[in-house]
């Protein structure tokens, strides 16, 4: 597979990485702002997701609505994202439009207006963001398992938490913003059709002169409760269950994923058989890995009605376990394929390659080419899965329940 | 891009876009039938057998039809609406023949009594699951008391109860009529070689029988009436909006689509300034539903329920302006602008090509081109879009709401 990299670093430090894609017309960006939620200091949990909303009422010469309506104008596809340690600023388009979208973003990120009355608004929104997670368990159910999962400030909800998001006020938002927005500490991404050259030289011209040149370790605190019941009315148990696991620099990292992939990569795996398929336990169980440099976890989701919850958790906890007695070669070639596939056809999407090159980038200070990534799920065998699981085995277990009834979670111990 | 098609003898219809610079190929089964199609004596057949199909034939079970598509790497699965249920994969290329045999055996389903039994529970989870969701809830009871008696108010869940009182035999009755080759549409999107495909999916499927089968189509404008259901331990207001739409099929189609983008667009619409922005609701949408001869404007709006009073005023104000003053030339050009780039980065995958592929031959048995489209859209003019809005009203709708008791 033929693939190129782009990449230049910026005098002031902000990495730019390109992946050139051919048969496209569309073109998409991201810049990484290490504005994520377990950067800010205590106290202001969730003020990231204002300051994605804020930044966008008003900057250089336009006011809210002539910078809704420019953007609007180039038909982007704009998608931000509130992350555990980035706020990342992006949008996908027609690769013609490119250059007139990053000079708006460029007036987004350097030259907010930051208006007051606009604060509010865009405070109110995210109040309410988080009073509607009462009305969507299944959303609320996995952020409340971050929170007890991850050491604090690793599981902040990106939401936040309504005391904090009431008690931020304009000019401390607007000084967190200024202290934050450092490019220097950034990564910008693209992906599809474009000229490198001329959006370096972009690039530079905008954000080239951002940056404090510091660097900061953000220090770890505890992690939450092993078990968390939120009772509420509803007509399902939604539970949501996390296993600590390897981070994605470990050279395990693809035997995790593949025993990830086997307990709930496809249909054939082993959730969905044993939950769904023989028992009808569930409609909807999955698990899948989550990884920040810091810290990993697999996570599970799963909902069911109350007098099915206790069943289907003890089912899923028993997979987990049951995974360190082996699995088999077909399993095994199965995860593979899975995995392998997915990388292709993800290679087809420029957003989606844009934001893998990005975070690779931030995870392993480089981009790894496919052809890598393939010889490394290539190489994994059931003995170095095996080998993975007996040193890791999944059977610590953090759990939260939203529902109308708890469930019981047994302590570590042997399956036999 | 090329495009082939083929009908077989029994009716089946074949239909491939070959894009040879493609890393994937898709793979779509797309079958004219859902919840409109269902008397109430069979109310969810549609999609309870959409599930069933997944348990396999009388030559593989069901575990067996995982491992299978599970061994091509396919990203794979279907769905269930009012009048389509579509089979999907997208897979590396050398994997699409056996996803492609996989998916036309699996059309002739075994419906065993056993897993049937089984997946009565699956379904009745998820059910469940979607009582949990009320901005869910809200759009389904919202179509149900739009549409009236008419079929497209039919529940493609069905409810508990008609799930536990459906059996096998009324399901294989179902399958017989609904899933007859000459209500099937296969369509390829991608890397892929035509010939081969067409051979190889005759070769599966030329002994069906075909059926007779009707539809009625006539257009219907919907209902106007409101409703509110109170559930205790919700903390919002979700709030349903649905007027009269156009189908599918409608030459003005595109100017519809327009104007449900500059009405309710998730951003920069009118919903979004004078409702997001203003943080007087949360979350506010319009989007047309082209359906088979009819349609709807759908919107959904969350709110504080303290301010759901305010928000229907904001509303009426919103469709009072549009009635008296339509659009503007900017507003159009955004959307335009937005629709267009949505359309051509949804169709640079094989995946997102292969629902628009499908999708036009079920509806229009015609095959357009992204540029096709694309020059259609911009055609449309503020006047197109302001007969739209005489003709469809948007401020004259039907209303459900839920939220706390």
């Amino acid at each position: 597979m033929s693939q190129r990299l782009d990449k230049q670093t910026l005098s002031n430090g902000l990495v730019v990485l390109g992946e050139p894609m051919e048969g496209v017309a569309s073109v998409a960006f991201g810049l990484m702002i290490p504005a994520g939620a377990a950067r800010f200091p205590e106290g202001c949990c969730g003020v990231s997701g204002i300051i994605a909303d804020w930044i966008f009422r008003g900057a250089g010469s336009r006011d809210s609505r002539q910078l809704g309506d420019a953007l609007d104008g180039l038909g982007l596809h704009r998608h931000g994202s509130t992350g555990t340690l980035y706020l990342t600023l992006g949008a996908a388009m027609e690769s013609g439009s490119l250059a007139e979208a990053l000079d708006l973003y460029t007036d987004v990120i350097c030259t907010p207006t930051l208006a007051d009355d606009q604060f509010e608004l865009a405070r109110q929104l995210a109040v309410e963001d988080v009073k509607a997670l009462d009305d969507d368990p299944r959303h609320k159910v996995m952020i409340k398992l971050r929170e007890q999962f991850y050491p604090d400030p690793l599981g902040r909800s990106t939401l936040g938490n309504i005391s904090e998001l009431e008690s931020l006020t304009p000019e401390q938002t607007r000084s967190l913003i200024h202290e934050r927005f450092d490019l220097s500490q950034g990564i910008f991404s693209v992906a599809g059709r474009y000229d490198f050259d001329l959006l370096c030289r972009q690039v530079e011209r905008s954000f080239g002169a951002s940056g404090k040149g510091r660097t900061e370790e953000t220090g770890l605190g505890s992690a939450g409760e092993r078990y968390t019941h939120i009772p509420t009315e509803g007509a399902q148990v939604h539970i949501g269950l996390v296993t600590p696991t390897i981070t994605p620099e470990d050279p395990e990292f693809y035997d995790m994923r593949v025993a990830v992939s086997i307990l709930s990569g496809g249909m054939s795996s082993r959730l969905f058989t044993e939950v769904r398929e023989k028992r009808g336990l569930c409609y909807a169980v999955n698990a899948g890995y989550h990884g920040l440099k810091q810290a990993a976890g697999i996570q599970c989701y799963a909902g069911t009605t109350p007098d099915k919850a206790q069943e289907t958790v003890d089912v899923i906890v028993e997979q987990f376990r049951l995974l360190r007695e082996g699995v088999t070669e077909d399993e095994l070639a199965r995860a593979k394929v899975g995995l392998k596939s997915v990388l292709i056809m993800q290679s087809e999407s420029s957003s989606s390659r844009a934001s893998s090159i990005g975070n690779d980038y931030y995870m392993y200070g480089r981009v790894r080419p496919l052809d890598e990534i393939k010889e490394k799920i290539d190489a994994v065998t059931t003995d170095s899965v095996a080998a993975f699981l007996a040193h890791s085995p999944f059977d610590d277990f953090t759990a939260v329940t939203v529902g109308p009834t708890p469930i019981k979670l047994s302590d570590r111990a042997p399956i036999f | 891009m090329e495009f082939q098609q083929e009908k077989l003898e029994n009716g089946l219809q074949i239909i491939g876009e070959v894009n040879p610079a493609a890393k994937s190929a898709a793979v779509g089964f797309f079958v004219k039938t859902g919840s409109r199609d269902e008397t109430s004596a069979v109310s969810g057949v549609s999609h309870f057998l959409e599930h069933m199909l997944f348990k396999g034939t009388d030559r593989r079970t069901a575990l067996e039809v995982n491992a299978a598509f599970d061994d091509t790497g396919a990203q794979f699965n279907a769905f269930t609406s009012e009048e389509n249920t579509v089979y999907y994969a997208s897979v590396l290329p050398e994997y699409l023949d056996e996803v492609t045999l996989l998916w036309s055996d699996l059309m002739r389903p075994a419906l065993r009594d056993d897993d049937f039994d089984m997946e009565k529970n699956v379904i009745k989870e998820e059910i469940a699951m979607y009582k949990d969701m009320p901005s869910f809830d809200v759009m389904d009871r919202c179509r149900t008391l739009f549409f009236g008696e008419h079929p497209c108010g039919n529940s493609v869940l069905g409810t508990a109860q008609s799930i536990d009182d459906l059996s096998s035999a009324q399901m294989r009755e179902y399958l017989a009529r609904r899933y007859a080759p000459n209500n099937i549409v296969v369509a390829f999107a991608g890397h892929f070689d035509w010939e081969r495909m067409v051979s190889l999916t005759q070769d599966r499927c030329r002994q069906w029988d075909p059926h007779d089968l009707a539809r009625e189509t006539s257009h219907f404008g919907g209902r106007v009436d409101h409703a509110r259901l109170g559930q205790a331990g919700l903390a919002r207001e979700h709030l349903c909006l649905m007027s009269e739409g156009v189908s599918y099929q409608d030459p003005q189609h595109y100017a519809a689509m327009l104007l449900s983008s500059i009405v309710g667009d998730s951003a920069g619409s009118r919903y979004f300034w004078e409702l997001v922005d203003k943080a007087v609701a949360e979350a506010a949408s319009m989007s047309l539903d082209g359906m088979d001869g009819t349609g709807s404007m759908v919107s959904y709006v969350r709110c504080s329920p303290e301010r759901a009073t305010e928000v229907l005023d904001v509303l009426e104000s919103i469709f009072e302006t549009l009635a008296r003053a339509g659009v503007t030339e900017e507003e159009l050009r955004m959307a335009k602008n937005k629709t267009l780039s949505a359309l051509v980065i949804k169709n640079e995958l094989p995946m997102g090509r292969l629902i628009d592929l499908g999708f036009n031959w079920t509806y229009l048995q015609e095959y357009r081109q992204v540029e096709k489209d694309v020059t259609e859209i911009k055609s449309v003019t503020v006047e197109d879009v302001n007969k739209m809005i005489e003709r469809l009203k948007p401020g004259v709708f039907t209303r459900y709401q839920i939220g706390p008791d």
